[in-house]
């Protein structure tokens, strides 16, 4: 299982790993893992969300201590969690989470992760400026090295996590999902650097989730599932995408979560306007100018644009988290414009926010809790001033739906029972919360475990399972896939689907073109936070590009 | 007026060194309320060892020590032992303010003040009137303060070691990718801290004044605390609030001595506090808008660990 096949060059392997385990409680993330990396290559690491590709690659850092097995790289054991021990063997990490700290300037950082030798315990800013213009300078930043991390866009910290990985001369780059954050072009531009470092005599490892991209870059792949290595390495010119998908699913998920759909009862047709909406520019993106937009009942509107042109103010002004200075929202007609947030959701306004982790859940909540809270506060205002409608997905009190007679009663009432009392059954919320997530296909060991020891997919089930829930209008979905495995995003993309069938408005942000014109009944492009072009399907995906720059205007 | 300014420098000096034990902490990431406790601990083991021994010296050293052990008990209770760090430290407050009100009775058989006759060393001694009142009869610790202030910035500003530290407080994460041990950082910025309150405490007692008393320190490790925040967790700044709130102590002590006979007394020993709530205020106002910004940043925050 672990020789690499083909023809491996010669001398020791790069990374070698014996029969690795690691269970954090009753979840096994990695069970009998050993792996044999052959040296100045570019391998992949493939595998859906939760098969342990992070943890994996935890341990190889040195971050995560196994339960079993042992790390070698370059020849040299590495004793169970000792960053320090891995970095001086020649590992370098670029993990999926930014390892620089936000409020660092970029040599104070540089200075902080790169370890370099020679460094003085004191320093003067500029001679520490100095020390690291050239390494910046390298990689074509123009970052000024005074500039604050929390400043940069998102790929100039990307390129500054590897222009550190890379100080050290490492011998072995490790990649958690760098493509997680980064726009079709700075991948391919990321892609290019990796060759490049390959060619110079680096290994690399690089953990990935889309299979186009590792047909693009990697020259073996492996793949885990479950926490077991199901293949590899094997060389990528052997393995047949068929072969691939299968290992990376396995063989019991493939006929999977048909969504229950039913028609959505709304108001009007149109589901959500906007009308010559501005508002001020927050931190990061420019305010929005003039946006005119409307999602009518039954269609998906895509928003393309490069990261950074107002998507995020578009949101929070939609879903009411940000105010407004010109212009009107309505929402299944009726002027939400100044509304607070709960009396939109009321209206039948979903949001599936950009940042799960932070904007979709509370980390630290109970799974249940998450699932519930909207219900749990809200819940008179949302169900006694709006009774609730039929919606699309089942109501959770009615499994079939069919029943009739005393049954029917006893649900009407307890029903009622629910709605009126002032108090509350949590164990009504956690059963509800069970049957909501179990639809959704939630994997979890107990509806009282952290929202944070879900993986990435999993939570997107979870906020899925929550704002897609009876009273569903229009949904507002920002980025719903990203980062997401590839049987998960085809689940996100067919809930979208059930949605707009079943009568929904669903207005799509995302910055993946090829997502936007498979599901975009008609797409915008945002730049510089104004609607630049309008387009409907069959898509030109120059034309849509050329917006995206601003070379349309 | 001088005399003011003169207190003002005897206030502020304990109050600034226990202040920079705060950033130290604050900077590692942790809400150290157990100043007040190290502070008076601190105090207390200056007198007795100092009064026992006859130097002054060994009294220093010997409260150095004290500290130093209360800060790992203090590290070792919320790092290992993983308990809430605000519990801990209003924890490690109440062992130093009973624990120091027991032995005066245990060990000296003494209730409410232990006078003594050692004390730090002063200087500039001898000026009663004019501008030389502001500098004279103050303790060599007031004079070193603003050395240890300096000290303080270029540790926590200009040095790799102030990067870790800040790495540490800011984002573990990123401290532990380059392969620094959040555990021991921290606990070496408590063991900071626990030096400076040391010295925070002997200035109280053997420097400002001749005595032990209990609960002498009366909330000055709550009000050095409050500076930090003050001082946007900036040494220079947490000096400047530490100046401060000296300042207001200061005015208390002189209207006391000046206007007691219309003014009621309670209300002048008020007059602190009422300007320390007034300040943070305003601190708060004033930072409001970069945290508003800070909070944009969330998305990148640590998922785990």
């Amino acid at each position: 299982m672990t020789a690499p096949s083909g023809p491996a060059p010669a001398g020791a392997p790069a990374v070698r790993c014996r029969s690795l385990g690691v269970s954090f409680g009753a979840v096994r993330a990695l069970h009998g893992v050993s792996l044999e990396l052959a040296p100045g290559r570019i391998h992949a690491l493939v595998g859906q969300n939760g098969a342990g590709k992070t943890t994996l690659a935890k341990v190889l850092g040195g971050l995560q201590v196994p339960d079993t097995g042992d790390v070698h790289i370059a020849g040299k054991e590495i004793p169970p969690g000792d960053v320090s021990a891995a970095k001086a063997a020649g590992l370098a990490m670029v993990h999926q989470h930014f390892s620089l700290p936000p409020s660092f300037t970029v040599a104070e950082a540089l200075e902080l992760t790169a370890a370099r030798p020679g460094g003085r315990a004191v320093y003067r800013r500029g001679d520490l400026q100095q020390r690291w213009r050239d390494d910046v300078a390298e990689i074509g930043g123009t970052a000024a090295l005074s500039t604050r991390i929390r400043d940069l866009p998102v790929e100039a910290r990307q390129s500054l996590e590897i222009v550190r990985a890379l100080a050290t001369e490492a011998s072995v780059l490790l990649l958690d999902e760098p493509t997680a954050l980064l726009t079709p072009v700075a991948t391919d531009a990321l892609f290019e650097r990796l060759r490049h470092l390959r060619d110079s005599g680096v290994t690399v490892l690089v953990v990935l989730h889309k299979l186009r991209e590792v047909a693009a870059v990697a020259d073996t792949v492996s793949v885990l599932r479950d926490g077991e290595l199901v293949l590899g390495p094997a060389e990528m010119s052997e393995v047949s995408q068929g072969r691939l998908s299968d290992a990376i699913v396995g063989p019991a998920d493939h006929a999977d979560d048909e969504v229950g759909v039913r028609a959505i009862a709304h108001d009007q047709e149109t589901l959500l306007e906007l009308a010559g909406v501005s508002s001020g520019e927050s931190a990061f993106e420019p305010g929005l100018s003039g946006v005119d937009l409307r999602v009518e009942a039954g269609e998906i509107v895509g928003v393309a644009g490069v990261e950074g042109n107002g998507q995020r103010s578009l949101v929070s002004v939609i879903a009411g988290l940000s105010p407004l200075s010109e212009g009107s929202i309505h929402i299944d007609g009726d002027e939400m414009t100044a509304a607070a947030p709960a009396r939109r959701r009321m209206r039948g306004l979903r949001l599936v926010p950009f940042d799960r982790n932070t904007e979709g859940v509370s980390q630290s909540a109970p799974l249940w809790l998450n699932q519930s809270a909207l219900r749990l506060i809200g819940r008179e205002g949302l169900e006694t001033l709006y009774p609730p409608r039929r919606g699309w997905v089942h109501s959770v009190h009615s499994p079939g739906s069919s029943d009739r007679g005393p049954r029917q009663m006893a649900r009407l009432l307890n029903d009622w029972w629910q709605r009126r009392s002032p108090l509350i059954s949590l164990r009504q919320y956690k059963w509800q919360a069970t049957q909501a997530m179990d639809r959704w296909r939630v994997r979890y060991d107990n509806v009282t475990q952290p929202a944070e020891s879900l993986s990435g997919g999993n939570i997107q089930r979870l906020i899925l399972s929550r704002e897609l829930d009876s009273g569903l209008e229009a949904l507002v979905a920002a980025q719903p896939t990203r980062g997401l495995d590839f049987a998960a995003t085809e689940f996100v993309r067919r809930s979208l689907r059930g949605l707009r069938d079943a009568g929904a408005g669903v207005l799509l942000i995302s910055s993946d073109l090829d997502e936007l014109f498979e599901l975009s009944d008609r797409l915008l492009v945002m730049y510089g936070g104004q609607i630049v072009a309008r387009f409907d399907g069959p898509y030109d995906r120059r034309a849509v590009g050329d917006a995206m720059t601003g070379a349309v205007r | 007026m001088e005399q003011i300014l003169a207190t003002t420098l005897r206030s502020a000096a304990p109050l600034v060194l226990v202040a920079m034990a705060g950033v130290f902490a604050f900077r590692a990431g942790i809400f150290h309320l157990g100043l007040e406790g190290l502070m008076i601990a601190g105090a207390f083991a200056t007198v007795a060892v100092g009064d026992t021994t006859g130097s002054v010296e060994l009294g220093v050293l010997a409260a150095i020590g004290v500290c130093l052990l209360l800060s790992a008990l203090y590290w070792w209770v919320i790092g290992p032992l993983g308990a809430n760090v605000i519990i801990a430290g209003l924890g490690l407050t109440s062992i130093g303010l009973g624990g120091t009100a027991y032995a005066l009775g245990a060990i000296f058989d003494v209730r409410g003040s232990l006078f003594t006759d050692v004390v730090l060393p002063r200087p500039v001694t001898g000026s009663t009137s004019g501008a030389g009142v502001i500098i004279s009869e103050h303790s060599i610790f007031v004079w070193i303060t603003p050395v240890i202030v300096l000290a303080a910035w270029v540790v926590l500003r200009r040095s790799r070691f102030g990067l870790r530290l800040a790495a540490v407080g800011e984002y573990p994460f990123a401290a532990r990718s380059a392969g620094v041990n959040p555990s021991m950082v921290r606990l070496q910025a408590l063991l900071i801290g626990g030096a400076l309150c040391a010295l925070g405490g002997a200035e109280l007692s053997v420097g400002a004044l001749r005595n032990f008393t209990e609960n002498m320190t009366n909330g000055r490790g709550f009000i050095a605390f409050v500076a930090v925040i003050f001082g946007a967790w900036h040494p220079i700044g947490a000096a400047f609030a530490g100046l401060f709130f000296g300042f207001a102590d200061a005015i208390g002590i002189q209207s006391q001595i000046n206007i007691t006979e219309r003014v009621p007394r309670e209300f002048v020993l008020m007059i602190p506090f009422v300007l320390t709530i007034f300040a943070v205020w305003l601190g708060g106002l004033w930072r409001r808008r970069s945290l508003e910004a800070e909070a944009g940043y969330a998305e990148l925050r640590e998922p785990d660990f």
